[in-house]
């Protein structure tokens, strides 16, 4: 676990190499929910936005209890980024929710999901902390 | 009992694994998958929790047995999530590490293919297995994009 919330420049990349993340959510009656997800979005040092396309478990439990768990994948560098994050509010609309439109529609568009992955809203996420778990060099496997 | 649709699914096409557990104070946590399989009963899945992956999470089980499992099928993005209750925890055995393999071998072709990634390093990114949680599936989840994800397939939701 690292000491401060700022994220540093170098997840940027990882954010944007267009490999799916994960997301998991607690419902208030202590239910935990697994989604993969298309899109991590950079905000600022202290914030990241997920985006809502469909109405999910997801949207519901960050609502009744704000507390997600995020996991970027780093293929390259065999790292994975685990951050943990707090649900604060949601865009319809603005720069962020533009941006994040767009990507949408090249990610539907590179993975053969047009028409299907749809922007509803940017869901803004404060990150409370992260930690990363690199594997193993490949050499140390059978 | 799982449908023998997702259990073909399980043993035959999903690719990348990935869990879910909560603490006691209703925080979530992920844990990487490094494989799955499903025991004779077809109720219980054997689910392998990467090295590097099992910090906190056999406390969140011991406090509330709560635990989520999604697997997807990179490409077509057919996806369920499991949702049940932590029965045990063990070793990997061989066959849990058979089907580690057999994960990791799917997972290095399809994002080898898609992505451009060589082989190798798509395998490598699969941990060994560091420890296997057995839990009783509940509920399954179709979780694949588009307006029927979230629908609860088993049981069957009712009309």
């Amino acid at each position: 676990m690292t000491d401060t919330v700022k994220l540093p420049d170098d997840i940027k990349p990882v954010m944007q190499n267009g490999i799916p993340a994960t997301v998991v959510t607690c419902s208030a009656d202590g239910i935990p929910n697994t989604t993969i997800i298309s899109q991590v979005y950079y905000v600022d040092p202290v914030h990241v936005a997920l985006s809502f396309q469909f109405f999910n478990k997801t949207i519901r439990n960050v609502r009744e209890n704000p507390h997600a768990c995020v996991a970027l994948n780093d293929l390259e560098g065999a790292t994975e980024w685990i951050l943990d994050v707090q649900y604060d509010h949601s865009e319809t609309e603005g720069t962020i929710f533009d941006e994040m439109d767009m990507q949408i529609e090249a990610i539907a568009s590179a993975t053969g999901m047009s028409g299907i992955f749809k922007l509803r809203a940017a869901d803004i996420y404060r990150v409370k902390s992260f930690r990363k778990i690199s594997s193993p060099p490949a050499s140390s496997r059978e | 009992m799982i449908p023998g649709k997702i259990l073909a699914f399980l043993e035959d096409e999903g690719t990348i694994g990935v869990s879910g557990t909560r603490d006691a104070n209703l925080i979530p946590d992920i844990h990487y998958v490094s494989g799955w399989s499903v025991e004779p009963d077809q109720r219980t899945i054997r689910c392998s929790i990467a090295e590097g992956h099992t910090t906190h999470l056999l406390s969140s089980l011991e406090d509330n047995r709560r635990f989520s499992l999604t697997v997807e099928k990179i490409g077509s993005h057919e996806t369920y999530q499991f949702k049940g209750e932590f029965v045990r925890d063990t070793q990997p055995s061989d066959a849990d590490l058979a089907a580690h393999k057999r994960v990791r071998d799917r997972f290095a072709k399809v994002v080898s293919r898609l992505f451009g990634f060589p082989e190798d390093l798509c395998r490598a990114y699969i941990p060994r297995p560091g420890l296997v949680i057995c839990f009783t599936v509940r509920e399954i989840f179709l979780q694949t994009p588009g307006p029927g994800a979230g629908r609860r397939l088993y049981p069957p939701e009712e009309k």
